[in-house]
């Protein structure tokens, strides 16, 4: 198997406060990895140290061999990244958005195919303020695959949605990863990671405490469920 | 190159649809010189009745849009960009946010020239008649122009957040427009007001663009023309050194 993100002892502080301490994991070509924890456990931290927007105090992180800082151009062209609260301008369209994110890209899809795709054809002319909160979400993962990715980075991509709409993103996301996609998500929902993890972490004050799949994680809490078994992990000692 | 063109044409549609820059950079000089055009007519300078006060007062008037794009519209877009993680979002792509902020500036230019030429047309229709050479009025306007975007810069580079870009915008715009002689004209204010005035690098900015378009030789403006590079130049330098993505 082929390793798509590889973090090796990454270590990152901010002052005094020890984001992540080193930290170690390995994500293979084709699956879905997610990585959960509680707010302010380094889970976005983690995102943007692996893809350069933070600099690194000390380990080692590669995205498909190379390291997001020196070969930002070309790694980037293979990348797509949903950030939490995606950033557009005030009064910008939806077309326009789509347009511009079109170009930046050597081989992306036509976009007005990925509207359709995703029932937003209609709101092509509305401004992206305008979108509803499912909407808009379902924009921001547009705007991370048109160009056919092969890996994708999505921030807590289903906060603020409707259970359907949930539920239509989380079939999406299984299309990616069976076109051999890779996926690394955080998420605060544990019905979403039994969905869609094929492995998962739970980071807890920047260090990982447990690796697996769901089953291994679940059988190594003693716990009935994931719910519990999250709970078990991430606030151990917590008391 | 694609790129930049979308974004371009896109900030210019984001701008006319929040309105303000248009009705500050254009719509504002422009009524401004119909109304100097009527105060004044043939009036000529108290202290010098060979200059007509139309003549004098069209250089004042064309950094009106100038003023308005590079102090107002540069900084409080770069910090709202760079508040709405715009900027950052860029860096996880293949281009650089680099390519936002210089489509945005373009835009800010274009506006600041559209501005001139229409403020030029209203004056030209009041009688102003231009005496010097186009050439060098055009690059020195395009001094004053990059100088005055150059300080929008310095304020989008040092500025903590968008409200404090806000109000030093504000600040810096309106006394520079007010004390600097864009809107009151210069050759009227007392003697102490016109120290004061002469401190501000618009001001210099728009004594170069009179004295060029009266067809004086550029030796008479070696002070603004001093005043108005390192302007350009240190503005740019902290720009490139301070100016933060996120």
């Amino acid at each position: 198997m082929q390793t798509v993100i590889q973090v090796k002892n990454l270590k990152k502080s901010y002052g005094n406060f020890q984001a992540l301490n080193g930290i170690s994991f390995d994500v293979e070509k084709g699956t879905i990895y997610g990585l959960l924890g509680h707010n302010g456990a380094g889970k976005s931290t983690t995102i943007e140290c692996i893809l350069g927007t933070k600099i690194i105090d000390s380990g080692e992180v590669t995205v498909l061999s190379q390291s997001p800082l020196k070969t930002r151009k070309q790694l980037f062209q293979k990348i797509g990244v949903q950030f939490q609260n995606s950033a557009y301008q005030d009064r910008i369209k939806v077309k326009e958005i789509c347009e511009i994110n079109h170009s930046l890209y050597k081989k992306a899809t036509d976009w007005k195919v990925m509207l359709n795709k995703f029932g937003l054809m209609d709101k092509m002319n509305a401004f992206v303020a305008e979108l509803s909160g499912g909407e808009r979400q379902k924009l921001y993962i547009i705007l991370a695959v048109m160009h056919n990715p092969e890996v994708v980075f999505l921030d807590e991509l289903t906060t603020g949605l409707d259970p359907k709409a949930r539920r239509e993103v989380w079939k999406y996301i299984h299309t990616l990863r069976d076109q051999g996609v890779t996926i690394f998500l955080t998420s605060h929902y544990m019905d979403e990671v039994e969905n869609l993890c094929d492995k998962i972490s739970i980071l807890k004050k920047g260090e990982i405490l447990i690796s697996g799949t769901v089953q291994e994680v679940i059988s190594k809490s003693g716990k009935a469920n994931m719910d519990e078994a999250f709970l078990y992990f991430a606030e151990e000692e917590a008391e | 190159m694609r790129t930049l063109w979308l974004m371009y044409k896109t900030e210019a549609k984001l701008s006319v649809r929040e309105f303000s820059s248009v009705l500050f950079g254009v719509l504002v000089p422009i009524g401004l010189m119909i109304l100097l055009g009527v105060l004044y007519g043939d009036a000529t300078l108290a202290n010098n009745p060979s200059v007509r006060q139309i003549d004098v007062s069209f250089s004042a008037v064309a950094t009106l849009g100038i003023c308005s794009a590079g102090l107002m519209g540069v900084p409080l877009a770069l910090s709202d960009y760079r508040w709405r993680k715009i900027l950052k979002r860029y860096k996880v792509t293949p281009i650089s946010p680099m390519t936002l902020l210089m489509a945005h500036v373009f835009f800010c230019f274009s506006l600041s020239i559209v501005s001139t030429l229409f403020v030029y047309i209203v004056a030209f229709m009041f009688g102003f008649a231009f005496k010097g050479s186009v050439l060098t009025f055009i690059l020195a306007y395009l001094l004053v122009m990059v100088s005055m975007h150059a300080i929008g810069l310095i304020i989008a580079s040092l500025a903590p957040n968008s409200k404090i870009a806000g109000v030093i915008c504000s600040l810096v715009y309106f006394t520079m427009i007010f004390i600097s002689g864009a809107t009151i004209p210069y050759e009227i204010m007392p003697k102490a007001m016109q120290v004061v005035s002469d401190f501000m690098p618009l001001t210099q900015g728009i004594k170069l663009l009179k004295a060029v378009s009266m067809g004086e030789t550029l030796s008479n403006s070696l002070l603004s023309l001093t005043v108005l590079i390192v302007v350009a130049v240190t503005g740019t330098a902290i720009a490139v050194r301070f100016f933060k993505w996120e």
